[in-house]
C-alpha cells in the first residue's frame, strides 16, 4: 500500500468508487470522521459521497449542502441530463458563501480536517470543499494577564478568524492585510502575517515570512512555538518578540510599523520588531492622562530597578560593605540577623526559592486554593520563620518588595526573565561583593545592548539615542505631541500633528 | 564585509569613557604631588594639548582618494606599505600593552584598597578582563552603545560630587594660583596627557569607523576631549578645593577620598559605593577597548580571520601584565609616574605627527598608486 505522502498528491477521478477508496485510505476510519452518501437531484443513478468531522464542521451548513444537492438539484436541472462540472455545481447550486473545485486529495483533505465538507460526485472529475467550519468557540473574555482599569476589555481567542476580526474593526484601513501561511507539518496550523502596507518596516514582511517559511517542526501547539523558531536571540533570556492578548495592543503596533503574527488555537499574537522598554509599557499609559500615564510609568521602571537588583545590593551590602548603610539603618538590621543562623546570601536564596514556589504553587494550584497558598505562605510561614530566628524580618520585607515589584511589569513573560537574571546577579552580589555585582550587571547589559530584533536594536530608543522617540519612553507625553511613528516605519509622521488644545478666543465665541 | 558604524555621539562618547577613569583621581593624586593646587591648570592645559593633537591625527586620517582606511595601521599601509602598516599596528599593541598597566591601576586600587581588601588580586583582573571580552566579543558598537550609557553614569557621578562636596568648597585651598610656576604646571600635564593619549589612540583605531570620522572626526573628536577635560576639571577644581592639594597628594586614588568625604546631610553619610557603580561603566569601558585594540593589531601582525580569535590571548596578556604592574604598589607608582608617561606621549602624539608629515610628502605618489581610484 503507498505511503500516505504519496496518496496525498494524487488526484480525484471521474469514478465515485476511486475517490472513496483514496479518502478512505488516507483517512481511515475514525469515530469523529463523518461518511454520508446521497443520491444528486434524488436520483439513484447518479450517487454522491459527502465527508465531514464532526465538531469541526457545522451540521446546520452539512444540512444546507445536501438540501441543495438532492432536492434544489432536483428542481433546478429538470430539463438538463447528466451531472456537470465542479465549477458548475459550485457557481449553479451551493449557495453557501465559500465553497470551491479540488482537483488534488491534499487539498481536500486538508479542508475536511479543518472543519470544512467534501462533496464527491459520480462522474465529476473533481471534488467539491464547502466550508463548513462550525466548532464551539471560548467567548470572547478579558485578557488574564494584561488587565487595565480603563480601556477595551475584550481579549483575543483560540480563533485565528476572530482575532484577526478584532483588528479589523479597530484599524478599517485597506491598507491593512494579513498573508497567510500554514505551518505544522502535522497540525498545519494557520498563521497570518499581519501588517499595514504603507507603514510597515521595509522588508520586514518578507523577513518574517522566510523566518517563518524555514520552520520545520510537527505541530504548533502555542505561539511560543514559533516565538522560539524565529526570535533573533535564541540564547538569551531576554524576548526579542512581543506576545499579547490585546487586541488594542495589536492595533497599535500595527501603527507603529510593526507586524502581527496570528497563530491559530493560540490568543497571543507575537509582534515584532519589540524594544525592551515596550515590556514597561501598558495600555493604561494610553487610556489615562498623561501626568497619570507618566507616573505610573515611572513607577514601573523603579519596580523594574527594585525587582532586578533589590535583594542583590541588600545582600551585597550586608555581607561586604556594610559600612555604607547609614548607621541607625545598620543598627535596625543588625538587630534583626542577630538570631539567624544563615549567611545573609543563603538566607536571600531560601527566601527567593520560597517565593517562586509559593507563585508557582498559586498558579498551578485550582483558583480558590492557589488564593489560599498566597495568603498561608506569605503571612503565615513568613511570620513564622521570622519568629523562629530563620529568617530576618528585613530579609522578608526586601523578598516581598522584589516579589510586588515583578508584578508590576506588565508584561508577564518579561517578569519572569527578570526574575531569571537575578539569581545569577544575586550569587555574584553574595560572593563577591561590589566586584562581583559590577561584573555580572555588566556583562548583562553589554548583552542587552549587543541583541536585535527583527534588525533594530533591543534598547532603543535608548541605545542608540532617538530623540523623537524619547517621547514615548519614560515619560508618556500627551497625544498631541505624540505626532512622530519609531524611525523604522515608512511613514514616520503620525496624521495631526500640533493640535494642542486651547479654548477659543473671544473672536471665535462669536 | 560588515561596516561597523558608530554615530559621532558614540565617537565623542567612547574618547569621554577613555579619558575619565583615570584622570579624575589616579592622575589628579599625580599631578597634585607635583604642582599642589594648580591641578586644574595642567589638566586645562593638558586638554589644549589633546585638542590639537586630535586635530593633527584626524588630518593625518583624513579621507585619502582612492584608499579604504579603516585604522592608523592600514593608513601606514596605504603611506610606506604592508611592512609599515605592521610597524604600527605593533607599535600599538606595545602602547595599549602598557597602557593597561595604569588601567589596571585604576580599577583594582579603587575596588580593592576602598571596598574588598580581602578578596584575591587575581579576581580583580579575571572579572575586568572577562567583561571586557565579552564587549570585545559583540564588537565596536555595542561598546560605542555603552560608552553613550556611559555618560550619563558620568554626569550623575559629578553630580552625585558636586552635591556632595559643595558645603565644604573653599575657594581659599585654591590659592595661590601658579604657585609653582607656569612651565612646571605644562610638565606636570604630561600626566593628563598620558591619559587623552589613549583616547587619542582609540581614535586612531575607530575614527573612520564614525559616521562622518574621515570628513568632520577632528571636530567631533576634539568636542569629546574637550567634554572630558570639563568633566574631569569639576574634580580637579573640588580635589584642592575640598580636601586641600596636601590631602589629595598623601593618596594614590584621590578621588575616592573626596567621594568618601561626600554626604548629603547627616542620613547619607557615605555614598561612596554608589558613585563607584556610577563610575564603573567608564573604567570598563577602558578596560574593554584596550582589550580590542590588542586583539585588533595583533589579528593584523598574525594575519588572523577574525580578531575574535586574538582576545583570549590578548586577554592572557593583558591580565598577566596588569597583574605584575598592581601586585607591588611601588612598582605600580613608579610604572604610572617614571615610565607610561614617557611611553604615552611619544606613541599619541609622535605617531599621528609622523603620519601627518608622511602624507604631506607621500600624498601624491599614494594616489596614484590607488588601488580604489574609483572611490574617492
Amino acid at each position: 500500500m503507498p505511503a500516505i505522502r504519496e496518496l496525498l498528491l494524487e488526484a480525484f477521478q471521474p469514478s465515485l468508487k476511486d475517490n472513496e477508496a483514496l479518502v478512505d485510505a488516507i483517512l481511515g476510519s475514525s469515530a469523529d470522521l463523518k461518511k454520508r452518501k446521497f443520491a444528486l437531484g434524488g436520483d439513484t443513478a447518479v450517487s454522491g459521497l459527502l465527508y465531514y468531522v464532526a465538531g469541526l464542521a457545522d451540521s446546520k451548513v452539512v444540512e444546507l449542502i445536501l438540501r441543495a444537492l438532492v432536492v434544489q438539484y432536483r428542481e433546478s436541472h429538470r430539463e438538463k441530463e447528466g451531472p456537470e462540472t465542479a465549477d458548475d455545481i459550485v457557481t449553479g447550486l451551493l449557495s453557501n458563501a465559500s465553497a470551491k473545485s479540488c482537483s488534488k486529495a491534499e487539498e481536500a483533505i486538508t479542508s475536511v480536517l479543518t472543519g470544512d465538507t467534501l462533496v464527491m460526485i459520480e462522474g465529476v472529475g473533481e471534488a467539491i470543499v464547502v466550508v463548513s467550519r462550525g466548532w464551539e468557540d471560548r467567548s470572547i473574555e478579558e485578557p488574564v494577564a494584561e488587565n487595565n482599569v480603563r480601556g477595551p476589555r475584550d481579549g483575543f481567542t483560540e480563533s485565528i478568524r476572530t482575532n484577526t476580526a478584532h483588528v479589523r474593526r479597530r484599524l478599517r484601513d485597506p491598507r491593512l492585510r494579513f498573508d497567510e501561511m500554514v505551518v505544522g507539518e502535522r497540525s498545519k496550523t494557520d498563521v497570518n502575517i499581519a501588517y499595514i502596507e504603507d507603514l510597515v518596516k521595509e522588508g520586514l514582511v518578507e523577513e518574517v515570512k522566510r523566518r517563518i517559511g524555514r520552520i520545520r517542526i510537527d505541530a504548533v501547539l502555542e505561539s511560543s512555538y514559533i516565538e522560539e523558531l524565529i526570535e533573533d536571540e535564541p540564547l538569551s533570556p531576554l524576548n526579542t518578540v512581543q506576545n499579547t492578548e490585546r487586541p488594542d495592543k495589536v492595533a497599535s503596533a500595527l501603527l507603529e510599523g510593526r507586524v502581527a503574527i496570528f497563530i491559530d488555537n493560540t490568543p497571543s499574537v507575537l509582534l515584532v520588531p519589540t524594544f525592551f522598554w515596550q515590556y514597561i509599557q501598558a495600555s493604561d499609559d494610553y487610556y489615562n492622562h498623561y501626568w497619570v500615564g507618566t507616573f505610573y510609568r515611572i513607577v514601573r521602571y523603579v519596580a523594574l530597578i527594585i525587582s532586578l537588583v533589590l535583594p542583590s545590593i541588600y545582600v551585597m551590602l550586608i555581607s561586604f560593605h556594610h559600612e555604607m548603610i547609614p548607621t541607625s539603618l545598620a543598627l535596625t538590621i543588625a538587630s534583626g540577623r542577630e538570631v539567624v543562623p544563615f549567611p545573609v546570601l543563603l538566607e536571600a536564596l531560601l527566601m527567593e526559592l520560597a517565593f517562586e514556589l509559593m507563585r508557582e504553587a498559586g498558579i498551578r494550584m485550582p483558583k480558590p486554593i492557589g488564593q489560599a497558598v498566597s495568603i498561608v505562605g506569605s503571612l503565615i510561614i513568613g511570620q513564622a520563620a521570622v519568629q523562629a530566628g530563620i529568617v530576618s524580618p528585613f530579609m522578608v520585607i526586601i523578598v516581598a518588595i522584589t516579589g510586588i515589584s515583578s508584578f508590576a511589569i506588565p508584561s508577564y513573560s518579561s517578569s519572569l526573565a527578570i526574575r531569571i537574571i537575578r539569581f545569577p546577579l544575586l550569587i555574584a552580589s553574595g560572593t563577591l561583593g561590589l566586584l562581583g555585582f559590577a561584573t555580572v550587571f555588566f556583562a548583562l547589559m553589554l548583552h542587552a545592548l549587543s541583541i536585535r530584533s527583527f534588525g533594530e536594536s533591543y534598547l532603543a530608543p535608548a541605545s542608540p539615542f532617538r530623540a523623537r522617540d524619547q517621547r514615548d519612553m519614560v515619560l508618556r507625553m500627551p497625544m498631541w505631541m505624540l505626532d512622530g511613528r519609531p524611525n523604522f516605519a515608512q511613514d514616520e509622521d503620525r496624521i495631526g500633528g500640533r493640535q494642542r488644545p486651547k479654548p477659543p478666543t473671544p473672536t471665535e465665541k462669536g | 564585509m560588515n561596516r561597523i558604524r558608530l554615530s559621532n555621539g558614540m565617537f565623542m562618547a567612547m574618547i569621554v569613557n577613555m579619558i575619565y577613569a583615570k584622570a579624575i583621581g589616579v592622575t589628579q593624586g599625580t599631578i597634585s604631588r607635583l604642582i599642589g593646587q594648580d591641578m586644574w591648570i595642567a589638566t586645562l592645559l593638558g586638554t589644549l594639548q589633546g585638542l590639537l593633537i586630535i586635530y593633527v591625527l584626524h588630518w593625518a586620517m583624513r579621507r585619502l582618494p582612492g584608499r579604504r582606511i579603516t585604522d592608523l595601521p592600514s593608513l601606514g599601509d596605504a603611506l610606506l606599505g604592508r611592512w609599515f602598516g605592521h610597524l604600527t599596528a605593533l607599535i600599538l599593541v606595545g602602547f595599549f600593552l602598557a597602557g593597561f598597566g595604569p588601567i589596571m591601576i585604576t580599577f583594582v586600587y579603587h575596588l580593592k584598597d576602598y571596598f574588598l581588601p580581602e578578596v584575591p588580586l587575581a579576581i580583580f583582573i579575571v572579572s575586568g578582563l572577562a567583561v571586557g571580552a565579552i564587549g570585545c566579543y559583540y564588537g565596536l558598537e555595542v561598546m560605542g552603545r555603552l560608552a553613550l550609557l556611559g555618560i550619563l553614569f558620568i554626569f550623575l557621578l559629578n553630580l552625585l560630587i558636586v552635591i556632595g562636596s559643595i558645603d565644604e568648597f573653599d575657594i581659599l585651598n585654591m590659592l595661590p594660583v601658579l604657585e609653582h610656576g607656569l612651565p612646571n604646571a605644562l610638565f606636570a600635564s604630561v600626566h593628563f596627557d598620558a591619559d587623552w593619549a589613549l583616547a587619542a589612540m582609540m581614535a586612531a583605531l575607530v575614527l573612520p569607523h564614525a559616521q562622518d570620522g574621515l570628513v568632520r572626526g577632528g571636530r567631533f573628536g576634539a568636542a569629546g576631549i574637550a567634554a572630558g577635560g570639563v568633566a574631569i576639571m569639576i574634580w580637579s577644581i573640588l580635589e584642592p578645593a575640598v580636601l586641600s592639594a596636601e590631602v589629595s597628594s598623601q593618596y594614590t586614588v584621590s578621588c575616592m577620598k573626596l567621594a568618601r568625604n561626600a554626604h548629603v546631610g547627616t542620613f547619607l553619610q557615605r555614598y561612596e559605593m554608589i558613585m563607584i557603580a556610577l563610575y564603573s561603566v567608564p573604567v570598563l569601558f577602558e578596560i574593554m577597548f584596550t582589550l580590542y585594540a590588542v586583539s585588533a593589531c595583533s589579528t593584523r601582525l598574525f594575519h588572523l580571520k577574525s580578531d575574535k580569535a586574538a582576545i583570549l590571548p590578548s586577554a592572557i596578556a593583558l591580565g598577566a601584565f596588569g597583574y605584575w604592574i598592581v601586585e607591588d604598589h611601588f612598582r605600580a607608582i613608579r610604572f604610572l609616574e617614571n615610565i607610561w608617561p614617557w611611553i604615552a606621549l611619544p606613541v599619541a602624539a609622535g605617531l599621528p605627527l609622523l603620519m601627518l608629515l608622511l602624507r604631506l610628502l607621500l600624498q601624491k605618489r599614494t594616489e596614484r598608486a590607488a588601488p580604489y581610484p574609483e572611490e574617492g
